[in-house]
C-alpha cells in the first residue's frame, strides 16, 4: 500500500486521479447501494390500489437527475483524466540529467549520458538522481521485453528491443525507492528489481565524482584483482581494471550499492561470496555460471571486491 | 661494361626534360604544382617506399615513356616463397635489389649485377606466430627503408629491425611494443636524418595508438607520441596551434571520450609519413577509434582519425586536423600525405594532398593545418559535405549506425574509398594519381566488451559495389580544383600502389591481377600484362647495371582485399588465389 | 468420468516436468577445468586406434537453447571479431568449413578454446567456466563443419563419408603371403 504514496510530478497528479476515482466509483456504489436498499425495503400501497392509481409517479424525474449528475461527474473526470495525462507526458522543465537504461535478463545497466564526454559513465542496478529536477530515461533492450517502473515516481514505461521509449521522472523527496520489472521476462522476472535513489543536489554532485574514479591498484588485494581480470573480467568492467566486459553488470564502485544481483542480495560480502561461487542457487537461469575458484581465490577476489567504494 | 653505363647514364641526364624542382612547374603542368625531391636520391634507385619526403612516388627515369611502353616485357621473376598479401614495393640500392616478405618477415637481398638476379643473401627473423592470429588485415609488410647501408624494417610481432645492407647481419633489434595488447607493426618505418619513425597496427584490437622515433643506430627510442590520452602523452605543448576551434584546449585527447576509454581507443599510425625539410615537419595520420561501434564512446574520441604535423626533432605536435570526428564507419586518417606547392586562386600555397578513407579529397595547408579543398573523390553518402569555416563533416543523420540497427548502402564502406594503398604524383602534369574504389557496405553494429588481444570491433559487414557496378577505378586528380581529370573504372577492387615516371606514366595494378602502364596525361591504358595473382603491392622503377630501365612490382592478393569473400562480384570469373612473386619488366623484356 | 479429474492433472504434471528447461547451471560431463583430457591431436604413436576420450561427446549438442547460448557468448567473447559473425573466418580461419587444424571433434574444439592456439587463438579456460565453452562448441557444431564424435580416424585421413574404399587401404598391413 505505500506505493499509494507518491513523490514526483510524473506520478502525483496520477495519484490524486486515482484517489479521486477511487471515491467517485466508492460513492457511486455507496448511492446506488442505498436507493437500491431503499428500492427494496420502500413501503407499497396495495396491489389493488396501484393499479386503480395508474398515474405517472413522477419517477422520469429521477431518470434526468440521475443521468445529468453521472453525465457531469463523467466528463469532468474525463477532462481531468486528460489534463493528468498531458500534464505526466513530458516533463516540467528541461532535464537536468538524461540517463539511458539498458534492460537485460535480468538486470538493469545504467548510463549517465553528458554533454562533455569525459562525464559518461555506467554503472548498473542502481540509479542515483537529483531531487525536485526532472529526469530524463531512454530506455533499450538487450534481449526481450521489459518493462521499466518506479511505482512511487511514475507509471511503468516498457522496453522494447529495436526500439528506444523515453520517459522522465522527478523525484521532490530525497530517499530510496525501489523499482521493478513491470513485463514478464523470463524465470528470473520477480528477481529484477532496481533501486532509485534521489540525494539532494550536493550529495549528487559528489557520488557522480566519485563514480569516475577509478580503482587504485592496492598491493594488499592485488591477487584478487588478477583472479578477477582472469575470470571476470570478460563479462565484468571495473573502471581502472583492463578487461572491460559488457555481458554482465559494471562493477565499479560496487560497494556504494544497496543490494547485488539486481535486489536480490543485501550487498555484503558473504552474500557476495555466495552469489560468486553459484548464482544459479539464488536466480537459476541466470547468465552469471557457477564459477570454479578455488577457496583462496574465491576469498582473494570477494577480499578485492569489497574494496570497490 | 663500366663505358656503356656511364654513356646510358649521361644520355639519360642529357635528356631528361626539366624535372620541376622546388621552383618552376613545365609550362604544360595542368596545375602548376611543383614539389621537393628530397633526399634527392640517384633517380635510377630506390632507396625508401615513397621515394622520397613528399611521397611523390615520382621517378625521373624515361627511357619507357608513352611511345614505347606497349612494348614491356616479362624481364625476370623472383618467387620469395611465402604466403599472404604483398604490400612493399622493393628497394634498389646501387645493384642490389632489397625485397621483403609478409610474415615471416623473410628480407632477401638480390644482385642486380649478375644474370639470373641471384640471391645474395636472406635474413630470417622467426618472428611469433602469434601475431598472425592479432593481425586484422592480413599478415602484410609495407616495406623496408633504407639508410646509410642499413636496411630497417617492422617485424608483426612488434619488433623493429636493422639489418647491415652488405653482409645480411643483424644490427639491432627494438622490441616496440606487446602482442597481449592486440598490436602489431606492419608499417614501412620512415627515415629523418639520422631517426627512423615508427608507427604500430591495431585500430580494431583496442590497443593504444603511437607513432615513434628510433635513432638509426642503436634502436634505441628517441621519443614516442600516442594517439589519444594527455597533451603530454600525444606530446602536445605550446607550439600546437591548430587551425580549427574544436582541436583547442586542453586534454582533449582524455576529454573527448567517455571515462577511461581514451586507454584503448586506438589512433594506431599504421601507413604513410612525410617530411618536409624546410618546415622541418613531418605528417602522419591515426587511425580509426576504438571500439568500431560508435555508440560506445560518445564525443569526437580525439586524436583519431586525425592528421599530424609534428616537429621532425622532437615530435611536438605542430598542427592537427580529425578528417572524421567520432568516426562511426572506420574511416581512418592514415592515408598519405603528398606534399606540394600549389597555385590556388592566383597564391601559391604550401599544400599537401590527402585522400581519406572517407572518399574526401583534402587539400590542406601543411603549414597551418587549414582545409583549402575538400571534395568527394569516390561515391558518399555518410556526409552532406565539410563546413570549410569548422573544419567538420556535416553527418548524414540515417547513416549513422546503432548497435543492433540494421543499415543498409553506407557508402563507402570501412575500407573507404580508398585505403592505404598510395598515391603518386607528377611534377609534369601537376595531377596526382590513385587507385580507389567504388564500394558500400550494409553494416549492423553489436555492442562489445574490451577483453586484451581479443578485437575491439563489432561491426558486422557486408560489403557491395557502390553505384555503377565496378569494384575499382583508376584516376587523376586536379589538387588545385578538387576534381576528377580522368579516371578508368575497374571490375576488381584496385588496392595498388601507383608509380609516377617522367616518360609520362603511371602504373597501377588490379585486385584480379592486371598491371597496367597509362599515359598521365590523356588516361588512355598504353599497355596491360596480366601477373599470377592480384596486385596490392607497389610499383617502383630503377635501372639496372646494363643501363636498362625497369620496372618492378609484386604479385600476391591479399591484405584487406580478400577480407569478405563475398566479395566476388563478376558473374562467372572467380577470385584470383595468393601468390607470392615479384614481376619486373623491361621494354622487350631485355635484361642482362 | 470419476477418474478424469486425477489423471488429467497427473497428465499436466508429467508434462510439466517433461519440458526439461535448461537451469543453466546443471551438471555436466565436462572435463575438470584445470586438465583438458589428454586429447592428442595427431595419431598416437605405436598405438593402433584411437583413444576413448576422443569420443567424448557434447553434452549441449543439437540442444536449441545451448545453441543458441553460444551464438551469443561467441558475440559477446569477441570471438566474431576473429572468425566473423556466422564463423565465416577472417582474422581467425573459417569455422564452418571441414578444415580442423587442430581437429574439428567436439572434444577438441573445446581444447582449442580452453587452450587457445599458437597462431593467435587465445585461451579462455580461466575466464570461462567449461558449460560456456561447451555451449560455444555447441555453437560451432551448428555451423556444419565440425567432426561428428567417432569419426576422427577419418576426418584425420580425409575421408569422406560415403566414398568407395579399396581393400587394402585400411586394416593391417605387411601381414605375409596369404595361405
Amino acid at each position: 500500500m505505500s506505493y499509494q504514496y507518491t513523490f514526483g510530478p510524473a506520478i502525483d497528479p496520477i495519484t490524486r486521479l486515482g484517489w479521486a476515482l477511487g471515491i467517485v466509483a466508492l460513492s457511486v456504489v455507496a448511492i446506488i447501494a442505498f436507493l437500491l436498499i431503499g428500492g427494496v425495503f420502500r413501503r407499497r400501497a396495495p396491489s389493488s390500489q396501484r393499479l386503480a392509481e395508474s398515474k405517472d409517479a413522477g419517477g422520469v424525474s429521477w431518470i434526468y437527475i440521475g443521468t445529468g449528475i453521472s453525465s457531469v461527474v463523467l466528463i469532468g473526470c474525463m477532462v481531468w483524466t486528460m489534463i493528468v495525462t498531458a500534464a505526466v507526458s513530458r516533463p516540467p522543465g528541461l532535464p537536468a540529467l538524461t540517463l539511458q537504461v539498458t534492460a537485460s535478463q535480468w538486470w538493469w545497466s545504467v548510463r549517465y549520458l553528458s554533454p562533455r564526454p569525459e562525464d559518461v559513465f555506467t554503472t548498473a542496478n542502481e540509479i542515483h538522481i537529483p531531487v525536485g529536477q526532472p529526469i530524463r530515461i531512454e530506455l533499450m533492450s538487450a534481449d526481450v521485453i521489459h518493462s521499466f517502473w518506479i511505482p512511487q515516481l511514475a507509471g511503468k514505461m516498457d522496453v522494447i528491443p529495436g526500439i528506444t521509449n523515453v520517459t522522465w521522472l522527478q523525484a521532490d523527496k530525497p530517499g530510496v525507492y525501489r523499482g521493478q520489472c513491470a513485463a514478464f521476462c523470463g524465470a528470473q522476472h520477480a528477481h529484477m528489481a532496481l533501486f532509485l535513489i534521489a540525494d539532494t543536489p550536493r550529495d549528487f554532485a559528489a557520488w557522480r565524482e566519485h563514480q569516475l574514479t577509478e580503482t587504485p591498484p592496492d598491493s594488499l588485494t592485488e591477487q584478487g584483482r588478477q583472479v578477477f581480470e582472469a575470470h571476470c573480467g570478460v563479462c565484468h568492467a571495473v573502471r581502472g581494471v583492463v578487461p572491460a566486459g559488457v555481458r554482465g553488470p559494471d562493477l565499479t564502485h560496487l560497494m556504494t550499492r544497496r543490494t547485488l544481483a539486481a535486489g536480490l542480495l543485501p550487498d555484503q560480502p558473504g552474500d557476495l561470496a555466495a552469489w560468486i561461487v553459484n548464482p544459479q542457487r539464488f536466480k537459476p537461469g541466470a547468465l552469471m555460471p557457477a564459477q570454479l575458484l578455488s577457496g583462496a581465490e574465491l576469498t582473494a577476489v570477494t577480499q578485492w571486491l569489497s574494496t570497490l567504494n | 661494361m663500366a663505358l656503356t653505363l656511364a654513356t646510358s647514364w649521361c644520355q639519360s641526364l642529357r635528356s631528361s626534360p626539366p624535372d620541376a624542382a622546388v621552383s618552376g612547374a613545365p609550362a604544360n603542368s595542368v596545375t602548376g604544382a611543383s614539389f621537393n625531391f628530397a633526399p634527392d636520391d640517384p633517380p635510377g634507385e630506390w632507396h625508401s617506399q615513397a621515394r622520397d619526403y613528399a611521397n611523390t612516388r615520382y621517378s625521373s627515369l624515361h627511357l619507357i615513356d608513352t611511345g614505347n611502353a606497349a612494348r614491356l616485357r616479362i624481364a625476370w621473376t623472383f618467387s620469395d616463397g611465402t604466403q599472404g598479401g604483398h604490400e612493399a614495393a622493393p628497394l634498389i640500392v646501387g645493384s642490389t635489389m632489397y625485397v621483403v616478405t609478409p610474415f615471416p618477415n623473410i628480407l632477401f637481398a638480390l644482385d642486380l649485377s649478375k644474370p639470373g638476379e641471384p640471391i645474395k643473401w636472406t635474413f630470417k627473423p622467426n618472428p611469433s606466430p602469434a601475431a598472425k592470429g592479432k593481425a586484422c588485415c592480413d599478415t602484410v609488410n609495407r616495406g623496408v627503408a633504407y639508410v646509410d647501408g642499413r636496411l630497417i624494417y617492422n617485424l608483426l610481432d612488434d619488433h623493429t629491425v636493422a639489418v647491415d645492407a652488405k653482409t645480411g647481419k643483424q644490427l639491432w633489434r627494438t622490441k616496440m611494443g606487446n602482442l597481449e595488447r592486440g598490436e602489431t607493426m606492419t608499417m614501412a618505418p620512415f627515415v629523418v636524418g639520422r631517426k627512423v619513425l615508427v608507427g604500430n597496427s591495431g585500430g580494431e584490437m583496442g590497443t593504444w595508438g603511437w607513432i615513434a622515433a628510433l635513432d638509426i643506430e642503436t634502436g634505441k627510442e628517441i621519443w614516442r607520441a600516442y594517439s589519444t590520452g594527455s597533451d603530454e602523452q600525444v606530446r602536445i605543448g605550446p607550439d600546437f596551434k591548430p587551425f580549427y576551434d574544436h582541436m583547442k584546449g586542453k586534454d582533449l585527447g582524455i576529454k573527448s571520450w567517455p571515462e577511461g576509454m581514451w586507454k584503448h581507443g586506438a589512433g594506431s599510425v599504421w601507413a604513410w609519413i612525410s617530411y618536409d625539410p624546410k618546415l622541418n615537419l613531418i605528417y602522419h595520420g591515426t587511425s580509426n577509434p576504438s571500439p568500431r561501434v560508435p555508440d560506445q564512446r560518445p564525443g569526437d574520441n580525439l586524436w583519431t582519425s586525425t592528421i599530424f604535423a609534428r616537429d621532425a626533432d622532437t615530435g611536438m605536435a605542430r598542427w592537427a586536423y580529425q578528417t572524421t570526428p567520432h568516426d562511426r564507419w572506420d574511416y581512418d586518417g592514415v592515408n598519405e600525405n603528398i606534399l606540394l606547392d600549389l597555385p590556388i586562386k592566383g597564391h601559391v600555397r604550401q599544400a599537401l594532398v590527402h585522400f581519406d578513407r572517407n572518399a574526401y579529397a583534402y587539400t590542406i595547408d601543411r603549414t597551418s593545418g587549414e582545409v583549402l579543398l575538400a571534395a568527394p573523390f569516390a561515391y558518399q553518402n555518410w556526409s552532406s559535405g565539410i563546413d570549410l569555416k569548422t573544419g567538420m563533416p556535416m553527418v548524414v543523420k540515417e547513416k549513422e549506425p546503432h548497435p543492433d540497427v540494421k543499415l543498409s548502402n553506407v557508402c563507402p564502406p570501412d575500407l573507404g574509398g580508398k585505403d592505404w594503398q598510395p598515391a603518386a604524383a607528377s611534377p609534369r602534369t601537376g595531377l596526382v594519381y590513385a587507385a580507389i574504389f567504388n564500394l558500400c557496405m550494409d553494416v549492423t553494429d553489436n555492442k562489445v566488451g574490451f577483453i586484451p588481444s581479443t578485437p575491439y570491433d563489432g561491426m558486422n559487414i557486408h560489403r557491395h559495389a557502390a553505384p555503377g557496378g565496378n569494384l575499382g577505378e583508376f584516376m587523376a586528380w586536379n589538387p588545385a580544383t578538387a576534381t576528377k581529370v580522368w579516371s578508368i573504372k575497374e571490375t576488381y577492387m584496385t588496392m595498388s600502389g601507383v608509380l609516377a615516371t617522367a616518360g609520362d606514366l603511371v602504373f597501377y595494378g588490379t585486385a584480379d591481377g592486371w598491371f597496367r602502364a597509362v599515359d598521365a596525361r590523356s588516361g588512355k591504358i598504353l599497355w596491360s600484362q596480366k601477373l599470377g595473382s592480384g596486385i596490392i603491392g607497389q610499383p617502383v622503377t630503377y635501372l639496372g647495371p646494363d643501363g636498362h630501365q625497369y620496372i618492378a612490382v609484386e604479385a600476391g592478393i591479399g591484405g584487406a582485399a580478400t577480407i569478405h569473400a563475398d566479395l566476388i562480384a563478376h558473374a562467372g570469373e572467380d577470385f584470383p588465389a595468393g601468390g607470392n612473386t615479384l614481376y619486373v619488366f623491361s621494354l622487350g623484356g631485355d635484361s642482362q | 468420468m470419476t477418474f478424469s479429474k486425477p489423471i488429467a492433472s497427473l497428465a499436466l504434471f508429467l508434462f510439466l516436468n517433461a519440458c526439461g528447461r535448461d537451469q543453466g547451471g546443471s551438471s555436466t560431463t565436462a572435463p575438470a577445468p584445470s586438465a583438458p583430457a589428454a586429447v592428442p591431436l595427431g595419431q598416437i604413436a605405436g598405438a593402433s586406434g584411437s583413444i576413448a576420450a576422443l569420443s567424448t561427446p557434447n553434452p549441449y549438442q543439437d540442444n536449441p537453447q545451448a545453441i543458441e547460448q553460444g551464438k551469443q557468448l561467441f558475440g559477446r567473447m569477441n570471438c566474431a571479431g576473429c572468425h566473423a559473425y556466422g564463423g565465416g573466418g577472417n582474422m581467425g580461419p573459417d569455422l564452418t568449413d571441414t578444415y580442423w587444424r587442430y581437429g574439428g571433434l567436439p572434444i577438441q574444439i573445446y581444447n582449442s578454446i580452453f587452450e587457445g592456439r599458437p597462431q593467435g587463438m587465445p585461451s579462455w579456460g580461466k575466464a570461462l567456466p567449461p558449460d560456456d565453452i561447451w555451449k560455444l562448441v555447441a555453437y560451432v557444431q551448428s555451423l556444419g563443419g565440425a567432426v561428428p564424435v567417432g569419426e576422427w580416424d577419418h576426418a584425420r585421413q580425409g575421408d569422406r563419408p560415403g566414398e568407395y574404399s579399396a581393400p587394402e587401404a585400411s586394416g593391417p598391413q605387411n601381414t605375409g603371403p596369404q595361405k
